[in-house]
C-alpha cells in the first residue's frame, strides 16, 4: 500500500505523525510510565460499577431529592468484594462489602497511609485526599483488591 | 493473508520489535512499558481532546487507561495469534478504554441525568476507534522509521516536515548541502523509510481494507 504513496503523501503523513507526538504533553505521558509502579502489585482491580454523579438509578434519584443530594458514593467491584464509599462532611466513609476487617491503604501520589478496617467493614478517611488517590484493601487472609484513581 | 504470505518483505505483522513490546513489560521490562506508553499516548491525548477534558479530568483517564493495561499485561492474547496483529489489538484496546473513561469523567461533571436522556455524541462510535487504531498504528510505525533513519537523512526529513515547512533556501544553509542536491537526497531518505515502514509493519496497516477485519 505504502508502494503506491508519492513523496508528497509521503512527508505529510511523517509531518502529521511528528505534529501528533508533539500534541502530547510531557506530563500525560510521564502519567503512563508511573502506572508501571503498579505492574506485579497483585492485587485484583476492582471495577467502578456505581457513580452517584452519573447513575440514575432508584438510589441516586431518591438521595437527589433528599437533603444529602450534594452527596457523593461510588461503588467499586471485584470478585470477591466490593468497596463502597461516601463523602460525609469532609470525611471519606467506607464500607467493604461482604464486611470484613482488615487494613486499607492510601495511596496518592505523595506516598500511601495505612487506615484500619473494623469488623463490620467500615473505615474512615480524613480529611479526604486533595488529589487524585486509589485505594488497596488487603483481607485479612492477605489478598489484595485495589480501586482505580479516584477524583473527588 | 494468502497475498501476504507469498511476499515476505511485506509480511502482515507487527513491527517485531513492537509485538514483542507488552510481553516484555508483563515480564518486568519498565523500558518496554515506557516504549508502549511513548507508541500509544498520541493516540490517548487525541481521543481525549475530541471530549474537551479539563486537566484535571485528562490526568484521571491517564491514570485509569493506563492503570487498567498494566492490569492487562498478564492477560494479553499471543502475539502469534492468526486472530490479527497484536499492535493492532493493544491500539484497539486503548482506544475503546479511553473513550470509556472519558465518558465517564464528562457524565460525571454534568451529574445524573434522567433516564433515556443522553445526548448525541457520547457514544462510543466504532467507526471512528477504527479510523484512530489505524491512524495511531500509522504514525507510530512512521515515527519508528524515522527514528531508523541515518544521520544523513534524520535532519533533512526533520525540517521538510516541520511546521511550517522549511524552503530548500533554508535547509540548504542549516545543513550545510547545495540546494540542487536537496531533491536528490530527499528522494533517497523517503525510499529508506518506505523500505523501514514495510518492514515495521506499516505495509499491514496502510493496506487495512476500509471496514475490513484484520481477524477475518
Amino acid at each position: 500500500m505504502l508502494d503506491g504513496w508519492g513523496d508528497e503523501q509521503l512527508l505529510t503523513a511523517l509531518g502529521e505523525a511528528m505534529k501528533a507526538r508533539r500534541a502530547v504533553p510531557s506530563w500525560f505521558t510521564e502519567t503512563g510510565k508511573n502506572a508501571y509502579a503498579w505492574h506485579n502489585i497483585d492485587a485484583e482491580l476492582a471495577q467502578l460499577t456505581y457513580d452517584s454523579r452519573t447513575d440514575t438509578d432508584a438510589m441516586a434519584v431518591a438521595r437527589s431529592g433528599s437533603e444529602t443530594a450534594s452527596i457523593r458514593a461510588l461503588t467499586f467491584t471485584s470478585a470477591h468484594l466490593s468497596i463502597e464509599l461516601e463523602v460525609a462532611d469532609g470525611s471519606l466513609l467506607g464500607q467493604i462489602v461482604p464486611p470484613q476487617s482488615g487494613t486499607l491503604e492510601t495511596h496518592t501520589k505523595a506516598g500511601a497511609t495505612t487506615s484500619p478496617v473494623d469488623e463490620a467493614g467500615f473505615f474512615a478517611l480524613e480529611p479526604i485526599p486533595p488529589g487524585p488517590f486509589l485505594l488497596r484493601f488487603r483481607t485479612t487472609d492477605g489478598a489484595y483488591v485495589m480501586t482505580g484513581w479516584i477524583t473527588l | 493473508m494468502g497475498l501476504r504470505a507469498s511476499r515476505p518483505g511485506l509480511a502482515g505483522h507487527d513491527d517485531p520489535a513492537a509485538a514483542t513490546l507488552p510481553a516484555r513489560a508483563a515480564a518486568g521490562d519498565q523500558g518496554a512499558w515506557d516504549e508502549i506508553v511513548e507508541r500509544y499516548a498520541p493516540m490517548v491525548w487525541s481521543i481525549c481532546t475530541s471530549f474537551r477534558l479539563s486537566d484535571r479530568d485528562l490526568e484521571d483517564v491517564a491514570q485509569n487507561v493506563w492503570l487498567q493495561l498494566v492490569e492487562q499485561l498478564g492477560k494479553l492474547p499471543e502475539p502469534a495469534t492468526p486472530s490479527g496483529s497484536l499492535g493492532r489489538w493493544l491500539a484497539g484496546w486503548l482506544a475503546a478504554t479511553t473513550r470509556r473513561e472519558c465518558l465517564r469523567v464528562v457524565t460525571a461533571a454534568r451529574g445524573p441525568q434522567p433516564p433515556g436522556m443522553e445526548p448525541p455524541g457520547t457514544q462510543p462510535d466504532d467507526a471512528v476507534i477504527g479510523e484512530e487504531v489505524i491512524v495511531a498504528e500509522r504514525n507510530a510505525a512512521l515515527r519508528a522509521a524515522l527514528a531508523e533513519l541515518p544521520p544523513s537523512c534524520q535532519p533533512l526529513i526533520g525540517m521538510l516536515v516541520s511546521d511550517p515547512p522549511s524552503s530548500y533556501t533554508a535547509i540548504s544553509t542549516a545543513l550545510g548541502i547545495p540546494v540542487e542536491s536537496i531533491g536528490p537526497r530527499r528522494a533517497r531518505c523517503l525510499e529508506r523509510i518506505r523500505e523501514s515502514s514495510a518492514r515495521l509493519g506499516l505495509a499491514e496497516v496502510g493496506g487495512n481494507r476500509p471496514g475490513g477485519d484484520p481477524g477475518a
